[in-house]
This record gives C-alpha cells, structure tokens and sequence, in this order.
C-alpha cells in the first residue's frame, strides 16, 4: 500500500473528494473531505444561521434583523436589547446546543448499534434523566443540582438498558424494546413523584416532563456547553474508527481498531451528551432520531455524518422552539411536544416504508 | 414451550383445567380482599365480621356495610371486568398479529382511546355521559393503525419493529392529547385524574353500562377462538381449513377496540395487563390461543385488582394512580418477554 | 364598593382626600421590603403588571388598573369575579408560566409577583421593572393583608390598604357576632373519584376563620399540601363539618353538585343531609386572594347563611 501511494503522488482524491495537504507537502500528510458533506453541512449551517436569525427577530414583540443584531452587542432601544439579550439568546443558545448535543448522541448510539432506530431517547435514557432530574427539583435528590442528577439517570438507565439486552446483543431490535420497558418503568417513576407532590412544586418541575427551552438554567447551559464541545472533539476523533465499526467488526479488527474501546467511548458520548442536554431541555428525544436522519439524506452515504447530524439537530431544534413561540402566541408550545408531533410520522415512515433495512 | 401451536390439544387439557380452577379461586381471593381493605378506617377485621354478618343476613345501615357494598364492591366488579377485558384484548392482538409483544396499550390502541376522549371533552360533551361509544371508537382507529402497520410486508413479520411502530404511534397520540390539553384548561381540568388510570368512585350504573359492549366482545370471542387457533398455522392451513382470515381479522378488531375501549372509557388508560396476562397465561399453559383466552380471564382479573388493592393502601388515606402500579409491573415482563431467548412467533 | 369605608365613613374620607393630594405633590421615594432584598420606588407607578391573582386583586382594590395580568388556575382569562372590574386587560401567561416577552411588550413601572416567583424569573424580570415579591409563604396567617400592604406601598397607596383591611375586619366581624360558636366548615373541590380537600391556611380558609368559622383540618390533610391528592371516598368523613363549601373551576356551580351527588358516598355526610353544602366559584375559592376577593368570599358566606352581608 505504501509503495502505490509513493507512485501515486501527488496523490489524487477519490472521486466526489477534496484533498487538504496538512502541513508541509513532503510529509504526506493530508485530509480528505467529501465533497457531499461539505456542502451538506455548508447548507445545514446556513439554515442554522438564518434560523437563529429569526429566533432573534420574532416573538411576542417583533425586532427587525438589524436592531436584533445591534441589541445582541447591546446597542438600540432598551426594550429590544432586553429581549433580545435576556430573553431570546439565552433560549437561542440552549435550543442550538441541546439540538446538537441530541442530534450527535443519536447519531454516535445509531452508528454504534448499527441501527437507525438506536436513539437514547428510544432506550429510555431520557426518561431515566428526567426522572433524577425531576426527583432533584422536587427535592427527593439530596439537593443535587438537575444536571448532575440528570447524568446520574441517565447512566442508570443505559446501564439497565444495556445490562439487560447484554445477553442478546445490541443487534436487532430486541434491546430496543427493552430499552422501552425501562423507559416505561422510569416515565412511571415519575409521574408518581409529580403526582405526589404539592401544586406549586410541580408546576416548577412541568418543563422537564414536556421538554421546554423556557426558563434555562445558567448552570445547565454552561455545562453543557462544555459538554458538546468535549463531544464534537471527541467525536471527531472517533469518525474514522466508527465509519469501519459500522461496516463489519472483523475489517476493524484488521485495521488494528480497538472495537470494544471505540464503542465504549462512542457510548459514553453519547450518555452524557444525552444527560446535558436533557438537564437544559428535557426530554425532547425525537431530535435525536430526526437530526442524523436529515444529514444522511443529505450527505453522502460514505462516512457518519457527525457533524451534518450535529447542525441538522440544532437547525430542527431552534425550527421547533420558533414554532412553538410563535405559532398560537401567546400561548406557547413545549418543543417536546411539537418534536414529536413531527418527528413521530417520521419515525413510523422509517419503521414501516416496505423492504428497507433499518441499518445504518 | 412448543413453538407450533397444537389444535388438538390432548393430555396438557388436565393441567390446564387445574391452572384455570386455581386461578379463579385466587381472583376469588384478591375478590375478598379488595372488599376487606381500603384507604379508609374500615380495617380488615370490621369489614370481616360485617361481610360475615350480611353473609349471614344480619345487613345494617352503618359505615362500615356501607364502605364495603357501595365503595369496595363497585370497584371489585369494576377490577374484575377490566383487568379480564384488557387481558382478553392482549391476547386477541397478539394472536392475530403472531406477536407476543402485541399489547393495546404498547400499541396504541389505549392511545386512540385517550386521544378521543380528550377531543369528546374539548369539544364540550360531558366527561360522564359520551365516555364509553367515544373511548371505543377511538380504539377501533388505534386497533386498525395496528392492523394495518402489521399488513405491512416487513414489519408485519418482525415482532419488535411493530412493537416500535406502536410505541410511536403511543407517543404521537399522547402528544397530541397533551396538546389539546395545553390550549383548554377546562378540559385539562377534567381529564387530569383520568388519564392516570383509577377506579375509585365508580357508581353501579357506570359497571351496567359497559356490559352491553363487553357482552358483545365475549360473544365474537367465542365464536373466533378455533378460526384464531387455525390462523396461528398459516393463512394458507387456516383458509384450507374452511376460515376465512380475512373475516377473522376484522372481528377481532372489533372485539379489541370493544373490551379496550370500555375498559379505558371507566378505568382510564391501563398499561401492560394485556401483556402480562397472555405472558403468564401462555408461560402455564402453552401457546394455542383458545386456551389463553380462558386463562386470561382469571390472571388479567387478579392482576388489576391486585394492583388496585396496594395502590389503596401505599398512601393512605389518598390513594395511588393505578397505571402507574401496572407500568411498574409491566415493564420488567416487557424486558423478560424480549430477553427470551428464542423470541417466539405466534 | 361603598363596603370598603366601613364604619368610620368620615375620618376615611378625610384621610383619602389628604392622601390624594399627597399623591398629587408626586410621592416620593421609598424602599420596599421584598423576599429578594430591598426595592426602590419613585414616584407613583402607572403602567403596573400583575403576575399573581393576589396582586391584581390588591391593585385594583387599592384603585389602579393594571395593564396586564395572568390567567386564573384551569381559565384563559382573569376569574370571573375580578372579569367586571378589568374587561380589557391583557393576559401575560398562566398561573404556571410567564410569558416574559408579553410582560416586556407592556414596558411596565412596576411589576407585582406572588411569594414563590422564582429566582432566575425574578433577577429577569427585574431588568425590565421594579418588582416586587412578598415575603413569607402565601399560606402564612396574614399573607393577604401583608400582600396587599406592600403592594399598596409599591403604589403608592398605603392609607388605602389600612381602609381596605380595616373594612374587611369589621364586616368579617359582623358575620362572626351572626355565627353560632363552633361552626365549622370545609373547602373542598369535587372529583369523580373522591374530593380534593382545600388546607385551611389557603386563602378562602383564613377568610373563613376571620368570618368566625372553625376550619382545623390540618390534621387531616398532610403540611405544605395546599391542594390534597383526590381523598379516598373512604374518608370522605374528614370533610364532613357543617358547612361544606363545594368549589368548581368550570362548570357552574349548580351542576357540579349534583354530579356530586350522584355518588353515594357523598349523599351520606351528615352535611349534605342538612343541605349545608354550598357550591361556589372555585376561581375565586381555591385560586384567588387579595382584598376583593375577601371581599366576595364574606358576601358568598353571607347568601349561603341567610345573614346580613353589611353592618
């Protein structure tokens, strides 16, 4: 192999490729870039960017786009820089990073489970966070803040989950349903704590049992800032590895990939990602589901579209939240609710279009 | 568990018959104990010796025959016909879709109840009156969505992926209801205690109305067993055998949408008891569905009465919402019916 | 609402007629007391938010009208009892959620929240005003007089919440002197699976025992649970007293009865065989409070009880 590179020099790029030299053109370092993904995520980001463009300019007051960007950096009449720096920004902010930090988990479980229908929110991790993050609120935690109860849940879950579908492996749909038993028995849970307790307190913990981006925390939002940052950069660097994990074990096994600890790393990802983002949001699973669905329409079918999953994510996020406001103002529509009146005819679209595989 | 069921079923048929007499005897247990304990001061021992008394002809007007005969015994009638009802219902859908994961709740068919329900009320119709046609045809949609899904070349042959497509389907129901809910606080008012499943403060009249509906369901019931029995051979063995699947289909669409919907119109949604019961029923006697059916009865009745007796006596002096017990139950058989290890198509 | 001068109709007035022209001179600054620290004053506020059913109440009693307030619990609008008084105002969320931007849009003076608005919702919306938070729980024993006094200070209006709660107490009073010893009475809101017990440290309970009613029921119902879980029929005895308040948020009042009476259960209570049960608003009931509301609750008491409403 390295002799015909050596003669192929300088090397051309597959076809449908770019290829960045790194460095100087002697080391013979470079990065190959699919031609489809760039543009898919180059178009995903544009929509993102119009998108929390429009987030900024409407509501229950409309801004036009240049006084939202000048309130933004706090110029412009007081009322416009309160709303749009108080109020839309941080919610623009949690919508971009939940979505995202949804998207990418449910895209790194899907590629590790080798099953489109592999999201967290479908195994029950969602509802195991809520749970813990809803014990938090109502005070039955121990004080613990949401995020960190929320992680704790989701752990919990994913170790149930996973525990108990260890004896059939991670194959088939087997361990989807028993990931649905645990998500039955967590979202019971639950609703028996709200149900338990006074009016006003679960009044406070009804956004995390809808999925709302009103009202976010700052500790939340910061953590999982943090998160979706170690996320993206972690995830890179496991792109390549998994894009051979998803075709076969024994090729990676050849190539000198360390399966087990590339799908132990891909798992605890996408669990935390999962846990951050449902502490800012709750559980608003469906994003997971619909957000790698839209980028791998739109790339190409090559490589695991992280990133395009990561911006289509925010993009649906940021749309539904919009929506919500804006719709039937001033009443307004928890994004949970809205994601999965989309996303659930996607979802059965995918299940039962006839003689597909549902593989990655 | 013999993975073809057998339509001539010969020396298991005594076994059968001993589960059946063991399992009525314990309804008749969990019967009396429904009438023994309650979340009031009525204890177990007053309303023993009052049930001994009027057993014995000495009835009186006091608090505690009252407790018993007006409050405790409704509520038993009530556990007893629901829990049958949605144990029926479980294992009718699992028969015809050959899906042991086939429940009405799982699926969506409980959904399509709810969902009607919440319109009926949004709509203006009073929470009482409108329930039971409204609940069942709302069942009826969710139960042909099913039917349908499972038609589908693919998905109909795999157990699992129906089983998603109805927890979806669940969701998507779910959310919409939420959805009306969120724009009429009235109607939210409402439905709130009745979307968490109870069956406390039922009135006789509320068990008379169901019975027309349930009478019907056990009618087709009967008269669908032996065809349902040949179904689970093939199409092909069962057509040769002078049924008519097709036919066959249909009505036990409407059995199911008539036992979920009266079950859910009274009781509210009730997760998992249509899997549980054919679970357990099959696990005593083996898979053939004509006698599932008969076992269910017993089995889905103890369950949900059962269920509805610790949630009286958890959180004294209120009381515990039902579906959330039987979630808690259910979901661990969920996990061991998928945990086993050949998955069995029915 | 000639009520609210009560007895001593002349130094009242004459107190409100010194007051209005201090209020004329512009009033000067003052520092309110709040659950989340001091709040600065100036002046006398005229665009004024509620975001409390208490603080709508205390406001348009004191004499203001406010621009924009918050939907009662289980409405869309502000409950019916308060519907007269604001037809046109604006609504800005539920009891469960602030919509933020619809309170901003009102560019707002003052704001005027409940006891447990939130931190995060509190340091937001006190950019955008003034905003002031009573301290202490909503179900201590004063709650609504000392609402409505700080409120009065946020407008401006102090001498008007003495007025105000010196009236109350005295027709409160007047019903108590009517009221055989040891009546007793409940709250409660009826469901088809048993009744929701209202505690008697909500509001309509301390109006209650003002009016002279005996309201214990603590003991039966758990602490810090205004609102109980359905109660088992089984110990539908815990609401019997000997007068049962029966509350509905939605349909009349009438009907709710005797949907209620169709249960067995309840057909059996003492007080339902003395035909003591009164239906009553439950937006103004179970969900609302401040002065006018007191008010209207005295006046229910009095239909219900045969007795004069005045002095």
């Amino acid at each position: 192999m390295t002799t015909a590179s050596e003669h192929a020099r300088p090397a051309l790029a597959p076809a449908g490729s770019w290829r960045l030299p790194l460095g100087s053109a002697r080391s013979g370092r470079s990065l190959l870039l699919d031609k489809r993904a760039c543009v898919a995520n180059l178009l995903l980001a544009a929509a993102l960017w119009a998108a929390c463009v429009a987030s900024l300019c409407l509501g229950e007051v409309s801004i036009t786009p240049r006084a939202a960007i000048a309130g933004l950096f706090g110029y412009g009449d007081f009322m416009d820089v309160f709303v749009v720096q108080e109020l839309r920004w941080t919610r623009l902010l949690a919508g971009v990073l939940s979505g995202g930090a949804f998207a990418l988990a449910g895209c790194l479980m899907q590629t590790l489970a080798r099953n489109r229908l592999a999201t967290p929110g479908i195994i029950g991790l969602d509802n195991g966070a809520t749970a813990f993050a809803v014990a938090s609120v109502l005070g039955v935690g121990l004080g613990i803040a949401p995020p960190a109860m929320a992680l704790v849940g989701a752990s919990v879950a994913t170790a149930i989950a996973f525990g108990l579908a260890g004896g059939i492996g991670t194959q088939g749909y087997r361990f989807l349903v028993a990931g649905i038993g645990v998500g039955a028995a967590f979202d019971a849970i639950t609703r028996l704590m709200l149900a338990r307790s006074a009016i006003d307190a679960a009044n406070a913990a009804y956004p995390w049992t809808v999925g709302s981006l009103n009202g976010v925390g700052a500790l939340a939002l910061n953590m999982l800032a943090i998160g979706l940052v170690i996320g993206l950069i972690g995830a890179a660097a496991l792109a390549r590895a998994l894009g051979v994990v998803r075709f076969s074990e024994g090729v990676a096994q050849g190539l000198g990939i360390r399966v087990a600890h590339i799908r132990l790393g891909a798992l605890v990802l996408s669990v935390g990602l999962t846990a951050l983002a449902v502490a800012v949001a709750g559980p608003v699973g469906l994003i997971a589901l619909i957000g790698p669905e839209l980028a791998r329409h739109l790339s190409s079918r090559r490589g695991v579209p992280l990133m395009g999953a990561t911006l289509a994510g925010a993009l649906l996020m940021v749309v539904a939240d919009l929506a919500g406001r804006v719709l039937f103002s001033p009443i307004e529509i928890p994004v949970g609710l809205i994601s999965t009146v989309v996303g659930a005819p996607v979802l059965l679209w995918i299940l039962l279009r006839p003689g597909h595989k549902i593989g990655v | 568990m013999n993975g073809r069921p057998r339509i001539a079923a010969g020396a298991p048929q005594r076994r059968v018959r001993l589960w059946f007499a063991l399992l009525c005897a314990a309804t008749l247990l969990v019967c009396v104990a429904s009438l023994l304990f309650g979340a009031g001061a009525i204890g177990p021992l007053d309303s023993l010796d009052t049930l001994i008394r009027a057993l014995s002809g000495h009835t009186s007007d006091d608090n505690a025959w009252f407790t018993i005969e007006s409050l405790r015994a409704p509520r038993t009638a009530i556990g007893v016909l629901v829990g049958a009802a949605l144990a029926v219902a479980g294992a009718l859908l699992q028969a015809v879709t050959r899906n042991p994961l086939a429940e009405p709740g799982l699926l969506g068919v409980s959904g399509g109840a709810t969902f009607a329900v919440a319109i009926a009320i949004a709509l203006g119709a009073d929470a009482a009156s409108l329930r039971v046609p409204v609940a069942q045809f709302g069942a009826l949609a969710g139960c042909v969505a099913v039917l349908a899904a499972s038609r589908v070349r693919g998905a109909g042959d795999d157990p699992v992926r129906l089983v998603l497509a109805g927890a979806v389907l669940s969701g998507l129901l779910y959310a919409l209801t939420s959805l009306i809910l969120l724009f009429d606080e009235r109607t939210a008012d409402e439905i709130r205690f009745w979307v968490v499943g109870s069956f406390a403060g039922r009135r006789p009249d509320d068990v008379i109305a169901l019975l027309p509906g349930l009478a019907v369901a056990a009618v087709v019931v009967v008269g669908i067993a032996r065809p349902l029995a040949a179904l689970a051979l093939g199409e092909h063995v069962a057509s040769g055998l002078g049924h008519r699947p097709r036919l066959v289909r249909l009505l036990v669409v409407l059995a199911v949408a008539l036992l979920v919907g009266s079950a859910t119109a009274i009781a509210g949604p009730i997760a998992f008891i249509g899997l549980v019961a054919p679970f357990v029923a099959r696990g005593l006697a083996g898979p053939d569905v004509r006698t599932t059916l008969w076992l269910c009865l017993p089995i889905g009745a103890v369950l949900t009465l059962g269920a509805d007796v610790v949630s009286r006596l958890v959180v004294r002096p209120s009381e515990l919402p039902l579906g959330v017990l039987t979630a808690l139950i259910g979901a661990p058989v969920l996990v061991a019916v998928v945990r086993s290890r050949r998955l069995p198509t029915l | 609402m000639s009520f609210f001068y009560g007895r001593r109709r002349t130094p009242g007035l004459i107190v409100a007629l010194a007051l209005l022209l201090l209020a004329g001179t512009a009033h000067a600054a003052r520092t309110l007391d709040t659950a989340y620290g001091d709040v600065e004053i100036d002046g006398t506020p005229e665009r004024v938010v509620t975001l409390y059913e208490g603080a709508l109440d205390s406001a348009v009693a004191l004499g203001t009208t406010p621009l924009a307030a918050v939907a009662t619990r289980g409405g869309d609008s502000v409950a019916n009892y308060m519907h007269d008084h604001v037809p046109d105002i604006a609504i800005v969320g539920t009891a469960r959620e602030t919509n933020i931007e619809a309170v901003v849009a009102q560019r707002p003076d003052v704001i005027l929240a409940s006891s447990n608005l939130s931190e995060p919702q509190y340091r937001l919306l006190s950019k955008i005003a003034p905003t002031v938070v009573p301290k202490g729980s909503s179900f201590a024993a004063d709650a609504w007089q000392n609402e409505t006094r700080l409120f009065a200070r946020a407008l401006g209006r102090e001498d008007k919440a003495e007025q105000l709660i010196e009236a109350f107490d005295a027709r409160a009073e007047h019903i108590r002197a009517q009221l055989p010893a040891h009546t007793e009475a409940a709250v409660a809101r009826w469901m088809p699976q048993g009744p929701i017990v209202m505690s008697s440290r909500i509001f309509a309970g301390r109006v209650l025992s003002a009016a002279g009613f005996e309201t214990g029921n603590d003991g039966k119902i758990a602490a810090n649970r205004p609102h109980s879980d359905p109660l088992s029929l089984e110990n539908l005895d815990r609401i019997d007293s000997d007068w049962l308040f029966l509350a509905t948020l939605n349909a009349d009042g009438e009907s709710a009865l005797a949907k209620a009476r169709t249960s067995p259960a309840f057909e059996r209570l003492d007080v339902v065989q003395r035909d003591q049960v009164v239906p009553v608003d439950g937006q103004l009931w179970t969900s609302a409070s401040g002065p006018l509301a007191a008010n209207a609750i005295l006046d229910d008491i009095a239909r219900a009880l045969g007795i004069a409403a005045q002095p």
